[in-house]
């Protein structure tokens, strides 16, 4: 089949140029000043990296990895139980139970941060049965919000794990006198890890990278480091600083994946 | 004591979990029928909002955007993702761990890098802004999951039969076309559902490469978020489309089940 093999070679070439292409001309803006992408007449400086220590961009990567850390714990405290759970249905129910998880993800993302942006402003509709919030602008709305929206990235790869699992290894744990918790602590959980893993990957690197979600639910307050670098390349056109903190974020996205796949040995997904 | 507490909290984290995920596309769905334009009360029925998306030129442009985008670019992914992996299954080991690492990357990056990368690209060859580079930008991120979907499939096909088809006087094309496709079908559709779902509910990275007042939904949206020009006709067709959704896999579900009974 040596002759069907050289189908992806012209797709290699084009993923170097989209993926390789962009990191090298990223890492050459953030060391110099320059309008837009044009090198014409750049300089070497280091200012974006002086300037990186600002308050604004050092809270906007702290409350990142915070919230979304706190998110990702929710997601996995919630999702772990589900996911174990709808593995335990019966064949009939278990896709629809699944099915019925999956399927809010065909509503518009943007749509369902506004529902609650207007849920949680102090005039809502819940005001009808006697509840008003006052929650846009605080940490918990914007908490409340990635873990409605990204919820059941943690439970698909979970639930895929679990539900491949072979059963006799539990049956033979029990045989050999195991107790049920430790069926679940020594057997289930461990084999399940894989799947938690992408799990985690998938609900803390969307949800620390947001933009839209931060900028509705926080009311404009508290900045993520996507809300900082969508104002960078959109808003003031200052490419140099953006393309520092797009670097900083890829470098965040490869150490969490080095941390994983080390304590997985190998790559997840 | 654990395994009770566990049987205990299983109910509630159930009930959690699907008001987490349906409380949103309730509210959504409350405020598409509702009379006033303002969110804060329920002024009465009204359906005007659906009639408005027909009505409402630049929503009505939006969506039609949207879905020439979703179906161009779905079209392009399959085609090149199956391509792809075809390619992949016959090469060498160590090629196919390459490209499959590489393609690999925009599943793994958040929206906002692939985006801002596409930009980059993009504005560095000077590219105009504008539908062909969301579509470009849409293949790009289509195409992985088309791989993604398709590999395993040939993984589990038979190479014998290629090489039996090429010893009975297929060409390679033709060995392809009549025996291979044929048998990774399953793949290829999921594929290009996975491709026309992602495309169809894409913000981020169109944000960062559309230009030129090319607008699809989601974008034509976020620029309304906060003002006036918003039009509740928005919660109407995402109503729509989710109730479209539920009814295409409830039937899907039914027949399978049927199919099953028989």
């Amino acid at each position: 089949m040596g002759y069907l093999g050289k189908l992806s070679k012209p797709y290699k070439w084009a993923m170097y140029l989209l993926v390789g292409v962009p990191i090298i001309i990223m890492i050459m803006l953030a060391f110099t000043r320059t309008l837009g992408v044009d090198f014409t007449g750049a300089e070497f400086t280091l200012d974006n990296v002086t300037r990186l220590n600002e308050q604004v961009y050092r809270q906007a990567i702290r409350n990142s990895l915070v919230l979304s850390s706190i998110a990702t714990i929710i997601c996995f405290i919630i999702g772990y139980p589900v996911a174990y759970m709808i593995t335990g249905l019966k064949d009939k129910y278990k896709w629809l139970v699944l099915v019925m998880v999956i399927s809010p993800m065909w509503s518009n993302m943007l749509l369902r941060i506004i529902a609650w942006e207007q849920l949680f402003k102090p005039n809502s509709l819940l005001n009808a049965i006697g509840v008003s919030l006052d929650l846009l602008g605080t940490r918990t709305a914007i908490v409340i919000g990635m873990v409605s929206i990204y919820l059941p990235f943690m439970i698909f790869p979970i639930f895929t794990v679990l539900d491949k699992m072979d059963k006799s290894l539990i049956e033979a744990s029990i045989d050999l006198g195991a107790s049920q918790i430790q069926v679940f602590t020594k057997v289930i959980f461990p084999l399940s890890l894989s799947g938690v893993a992408s799990g985690v990957m998938m609900t803390f690197l969307p949800s620390a990278t947001a933009f839209a979600l931060p900028e509705r639910l926080g009311g404009g307050r508290i900045l993520l480091i996507g809300n900082v670098i969508e104002n960078l390349f959109k808003r003031v056109y200052n490419y140099n600083l953006g393309s520092l903190l797009s670097i900083v974020v890829i470098v965040i996205i490869f150490g969490a994946m080095r941390i994983i796949n080390r304590q997985e040995g190998g790559l997840i997904i | 004591m654990m395994i009770k507490l566990a049987k205990i909290m299983r109910f509630p984290l159930i009930l959690v979990t699907f008001f987490l995920l349906y409380f949103p596309i309730i509210i959504i769905a409350i405020l598409s029928v509702n009379e006033s334009q303002s969110a804060h009360a329920f002024s009465g029925f009204s359906l005007k909002w659906y009639s408005e998306i027909i009505t409402n030129t630049s929503l009505r442009t939006a969506i039609i955007n949207t879905f020439t985008v979703a179906i161009i670019s779905t079209a392009i992914s399959t085609i090149v993702g199956t391509t792809v992996a075809i390619g992949i299954h016959a090469g060498s080991k160590k090629e196919s761990t390459k490209i499959l690492m590489l393609s690999n990357i925009p599943i793994i990056n958040p929206d906002i890098v692939t985006g801002l990368s596409l930009m980059i690209v993009f504005s560095f060859v000077r590219l105009r802004f504008g539908f062909p580079t969301m579509l470009i930008a849409h293949i790009f991120f289509s195409v992985p999951f088309v791989i993604l979907s398709v590999l395993p499939k040939l993984r589990s096909l038979d190479k014998d039969l290629y090489y039996g088809a090429v010893d009975l006087g297929c060409t390679p094309i033709q060995a392809v076309f009549k025996v291979i496709i044929p048998a990774i079908k399953a793949g290829i559709i999921t594929g290009a559902l996975i491709a026309f779902t992602m495309s169809i509910d894409d913000f981020v990275i169109s944000y960062f490469t559309t230009g030129s007042g090319f607008s699809n939904f989601s974008i034509w949206l976020y620029a309304r978020l906060g003002r006036r020009t918003f039009s509740p006709a928005a919660y109407a067709y995402n109503t729509l489309i989710i109730m479209v959704t539920f009814v295409t896999i409830l039937t899907m579900n039914i027949k399978s089940y049927k199919k099953r009974e028989e």
